[in-house]
């Protein structure tokens, strides 16, 4: 059987740990009940778009337009209740299905039009930002409707709504992933997608849908976005796509695709925004954050590619018979 | 004309070498003798990598000595071995494939002056000697990429005449070579064997160590049991000493071919380069696709199997015309293609065992598009325990595996899909000798449930035996049709030669 718990969730659920730790020993407020529900805030976002970013990635894409995508969306989503008179009910499931479609579009120029995803997503990045500028003569929009804000503050039984938006979508990405044809058609085209076409999958079609579920994913971030600050802006989400492709490097998801466990994802994500917090306590300017995003982001791609050494290091350390074997993955095409 | 000096150029005198929890060379000794070719035979994990970086300066052995002539000396790492003359050909080319047959053949020592500008002038007309000496007409500005496999080769022999080695090591020269390019190779070898080179020839491909080869030493689990010296080549003894028993008959082949007709090729034709041909395959039946690199074996596999659309002609099964848009229709219809190259488009090494077995087949275990987990387990089982893979497969990914339990698994994954009609390509490439008797026997297993088989190898000892007809493919069409066991080797490679062209390299090589 495929295990949803399988090892691949030590390292990350690892990482993640002792970088609680440490900041829990520096920083005297992080532990306070306050810090930590603020704490969990501030993962949602992320952590949803990284399930996007996650799947794209296992099936060897790139998706960078997420940012520029959630800021784009937010002025829809804000130009639609304040201008547009539609009511909330209808501009969420709108601001859904139009994420879907922009993931859409990517993917089939990604697939169809093979260019690659980088590219593609690359150019979004930009023209999405600018699009996103357009509306509104580029200004903010605030004060959007204040049944708006519950969806991210609300609670239930005491429980912040965003715990529910992240159960629910990571159980049915895990599931997903792990129990359907799906899940398996998306980790085969990232595997190897020369045999993927020879066994009757088809390539261009799965790789499609992971650009729909990111820019879906990416939607839901963006009204969670757009929910938290009641308003709209292009100026929201600024690399927010970097950290969702840190998030699954960090959670161990393999860039050459292939790879991974879409729950170590929301573990990379949390390490990532405890690392961000323990810098915030501290008053760290935001320039270091930069910095240190950047180099958690080289750090995790590091253990990506030094797998193999670092697999036959800890069975040297650990004492085990068998050195572990390199994996032939790396193709020197 | 074996020896030219009693002194061996090289003796590795009880070499051992152990890597965490295997020994992969237990007291190893070969002796090589200038003016020499000297086969190293085993399966595969017996340790002949091992003792080829040992060889090499790669890796430093754990115990025993080497002697150059005659005298102890360690080959401390590979720019040593260089400075001892000794060139090793790996199997995967080290040519860089964006630079001139020229840069290649110097990279790493060019000539250079006093201000480390590079002496252009001089390294193409070193490299042209070069070639000219080896009696190889490439053009030194010619871009590496741009060649065909077997010239590559050529080349990366050429650095080894360039630096004047007196010992060359080829790991499997011929696993991506056609006949007449080995032919060519061979008559190299036989050329710098004259002129004193001692030669170390590592090959799966018995028929041709026959041919070439002056002595053998053969490792299993890591010793030595047989030893050089030993001038008398036998192929039979050869096999009963690398896989460690009487194996019998080396093509264990059934005659299970009916006369009821199940696929029909009538007329194809691709952009490809299948040119309007006609053949019919029977129930039970192997049939062999006989010819030369690039005659267009590949590519008729390609337009049966729906990836190559078909631009003229229909393909008829079971008495019904067919139309495969796609590879998916193919496989429905229940077609297999095992792909010539099993690391390039045939496994998934991300996935176990299950993963690569059932990903021809996930929309009969699913419903809904739920995977049934349990029954891919419970299948992957049998599979694994029916056709003897190795158990690790069921936990660890295939990259973990032997070349011939990887090809058991895709050949695995044809079978849990139920297919009708598998096209082999290349099956038993670059798996040992145990592993290619074991895809014998399960053709066999396959042909008995009245399953078809398209074979298509390059190893015509292999193509004559396993096949009940073979079919000699020219320029991307059956030119004619005859039973095997009417065509003898010469008759094969004769028949599929075209001596008024030069073959081309297939596309997919």
């Amino acid at each position: 059987m495929k295990r949803v718990f399988d090892t691949q969730l030590i390292g990350p659920f690892a990482a993640m740990v002792i970088v609680a730790v440490i900041v829990a020993l520096t920083t005297d407020r992080f532990l306070n009940p306050g810090n930590l529900s603020n704490l969990f805030l501030q993962v949602s976002i992320v952590a949803l778009i990284a399930i996007g970013a996650t799947v794209v990635i296992f099936a060897a894409g790139i998706d960078l337009s997420a940012g520029s995508m959630v800021a784009l969306l937010t002025m829809i989503l804000a130009q639609m209740l304040k201008f547009m008179g539609i009511p909330l009910v209808l501009a969420i499931p709108l601001i859904l299905v139009v994420g879907g479609v922009f993931g859409l579009v990517l993917g089939l120029i990604t697939a169809y039009g093979r260019i690659p995803s980088f590219i593609t997503t690359l150019a979004a990045l930009i023209a999405l930002r600018g699009l996103a500028l357009t509306f509104n003569n580029g200004s903010p929009i605030f004060s959007l409707d204040p049944a708006l804000e519950p969806i991210f503050y609300g609670k239930i039984a005491g429980i912040p709504m965003p715990a529910f938006y992240l159960l629910f979508f990571y159980g049915l990405a895990a599931f997903t992933m792990n129990f359907t044809k799906l899940g398996r058609e998306i980790y085969a085209v990232g595997g190897n997608p020369a045999a993927a076409v020879l066994t009757g999958i088809n390539v261009k079609k799965v790789q499609t849908i992971t650009f729909v579920v990111a820019g879906f994913m990416t939607a839901v971030g963006a009204i969670l976005m757009s929910a938290r600050l009641n308003s709209g802006s292009p100026n929201y989400g600024q690399t927010l796509e970097l950290q969702a492709i840190a998030a699954a490097v960090v959670g161990g998801a393999s860039l050459a695709g292939g790879r991974g466990n879409i729950l170590a994802t929301f573990m990379g994500a949390m390490t990532i925004v405890i690392v961000q917090n323990g810098l915030n306590l501290n008053a760290a300017p935001s320039s270091v954050q930069n910095i240190v995003l950047g180099l958690i982001i080289l750090l995790a791609v590091g253990i990506d590619m030094w797998r193999a050494e670092i697999s036959t290091l800890m069975a040297r350390i650990l004492g085990r018979g068998k050195g572990a074997e390199a994996a032939p993955r790396r193709k020197e095409a | 004309m074996t020896t030219q000096a009693d002194t061996p150029l090289w003796e590795f005198v009880d070499i051992s070498k152990a890597y965490p929890g295997v020994l992969a060379n237990d007291k190893v000794c070969i002796r090589l003798m200038p003016g020499s070719i000297h086969g190293l035979l085993g399966e595969n994990g017996c340790g002949k990598s091992t003792m080829i970086k040992t060889l090499s300066g790669v890796q430093q052995p754990d115990s025993g000595t080497i002697l150059h002539n005659g005298r102890p000396v360690v080959i401390a790492d590979p720019q040593a071995a260089r400075d001892f003359g000794i060139a090793t050909v790996f199997q995967e080319f080290s040519i860089v494939p964006t630079l001139s047959v020229g840069e290649n053949i110097y990279l790493g020592n060019m000539p250079r002056s006093r201000f480390g500008i590079v002496n252009w002038r001089k390294i193409h007309a070193d490299a042209a000697a070069v070639l000219a000496e080896m009696n190889v007409d490439i053009p030194t500005e010619a871009i590496a990429g741009s060649l065909s496999v077997g010239e590559q080769q050529l080349v990366e022999i050429a650095k080894a005449v360039a630096i004047n080695a007196k010992m060359i090591i080829l790991d499997e020269p011929t696993a991506a070579l056609g006949e007449d390019e080995i032919e060519r190779l061979h008559q190299l070898l036989r050329a710098m064997r004259k002129r004193g080179t001692a030669i170390l020839y590592v090959s799966h491909r018995l028929d041709e160590v026959e041919r070439i080869v002056d002595e053998v030493t053969i490792l299993r689990n890591g010793r030595v049991v047989r030893a050089s010296g030993e001038t008398e080549i036998n192929v039979a003894q050869i096999v009963s000493a690398m896989v460690g028993e009487d194996i019998g008959e080396h093509y264990p082949k059934e005659q299970n071919a009916s006369d009821e007709v199940v696929f029909e090729a009538r007329g194809i034709a691709t952009r490809a380069g299948v040119a309007e041909t006609s053949f019919s395959l029977r129930k039970g039946e192997v049939l062999g696709l006989g010819g030369v690199l690039g005659s267009g074996r590949t590519e008729i596999a390609r337009a049966i199997f729906g990836t190559d659309e078909l631009t003229a002609g229909e393909l008829v099964l079971n008495g019904a015309p067919v139309r495969f848009r796609r590879e998916i229709d193919a496989i429905e219809a229940g077609i297999a293609l095992v792909p010539e190259n099993r690391k390039y488009d045939g496994l998934f090494f991300n996935f176990r065992a299950s993963g690569n077995i059932t990903a021809a087949s996930l929309g009969g275990l699913s419903r809904f598009g739920v995977l049934n987990l349990r029954a891919e387990e419970r299948a992957t089982h049998d599979l694994i325990r029916d056709l003897e893979i190795s158990t690790q497969a069921e936990e660890k990914t295939v990259n973990f595996l032997s070349g011939g339990n990887q090809q058991k698994i895709v050949i695995a994954r044809w079978l849990f899909s139920n297919a009708q009609i598998l096209i082999l390509d290349e099956p038993t490439q670059g798996i040992d000798i145990g592993a290619k008797i074991a895809v014998y026997k399960l053709i066999n297993q396959l042909t008995r449930a009245g399953k078809s088989i398209i074979l298509i190898s390059s190893d015509h000892d292999e193509l004559l035996a396993m096949s009940d007809r073979i079919a000699v493919v020219q320029h991307g069409a059956v030119r004619r049709i005859v039973p095997a066991s009417e065509l003898g080797h010469d008759d094969l490679v004769r028949a599929s030669a075209d001596p008024a062209e030069t073959p081309k390299e297939e596309a997919f090589a």
